[in-house]
């Protein structure tokens, strides 16, 4: 007898006893799941670099000048909401004195959630991990965020008109 | 077709090692969205930076798999 011979290979008991077939006895090799794997690696690759290009195409604009608001609809100390540079960007103008009036971008520089004025505290104030920003430049006072709130330059037009001109991130 | 045990145990780590790969990119799609929310550019770019190296590691552990 010689040792090199390849053993037959022989099925297990249970299927002579059972020589059902079945659809799902097809396997998926170790190699076949490690290039899904790996085509799902791909694919969220390519979702990272898209959301890459999409932030930086996004903060590239910085708006076109459009009116926003009325001086005289705004009392001093309340705010308005609106929307720039485009539709989906929330942004708040506060009306801090009978002349002075600033705007920034509505989204906490943290996480993204939506800050409010405080008059009391003369402070923008993100509920969502206690960050507060200065009402007039948007510095970041105290908690969890880093840098200050986008800011939106303004100017109060011969009309009375609050105009938008341009957005810094 | 037979394969040696230390075969067998390579293609093992691989497989394990792109599965961690993998599960890495999904915690990096959740930084990248979190980049996009802030408007956090730097950080979005160094976050695909590092998926793209991720890919490209896990397509070459594929070599070491035994077919």
């Amino acid at each position: 007898m010689n040792g090199d011979i390849e053993p037959v290979p022989v099925a297990p008991p249970w299927k002579r006893d059972f020589p059902y077939e079945a659809q799902s006895e097809e396997e998926v090799t170790r190699r076949e799941f490690a290039r899904y794997l790996v085509l799902g690696a791909g694919t969220m690759a390519a979702a990272n670099v898209g959301i890459a290009i999409w932030t930086q195409l996004r903060s590239i604009n910085t708006g076109e000048p459009r009116a926003i608001v009325d001086l005289a609809a705004v009392d001093i100390g309340s705010t308005y909401l609106f929307h720039y540079p485009g539709n989906d960007d929330p942004a708040i103008l506060v009306r801090l004195t009978d002349t002075e009036v600033v705007a920034f971008s509505q989204k906490c520089t943290h996480l993204g959630c939506v800050v409010y004025y405080e008059e009391s505290e003369q402070r923008w104030h993100c509920p969502c991990h206690e960050g507060n920003f200065e009402a007039r430049t948007g510095n970041v006072i105290s908690g969890p965020p880093t840098r200050p709130l986008g800011r939106i330059d303004l100017e109060v037009r011969a009309d009375g008109t609050i105009w938008a001109l341009g957005r810094h991130t | 077709m037979r394969t040696s045990a230390k075969a067998r145990r390579t293609s093992s780590a691989v497989v394990l090692y792109v599965i961690v790969l993998v599960a890495f990119q999904v915690f990096l799609i959740t930084v990248a969205v979190e980049a996009f929310q802030t408007d956090t550019e730097s950080l979005a770019w160094a976050t695909a930076a590092v998926s793209v190296a991720l890919f490209a590691a896990a397509a070459a552990f594929l070599r070491y798999l035994r077919p």
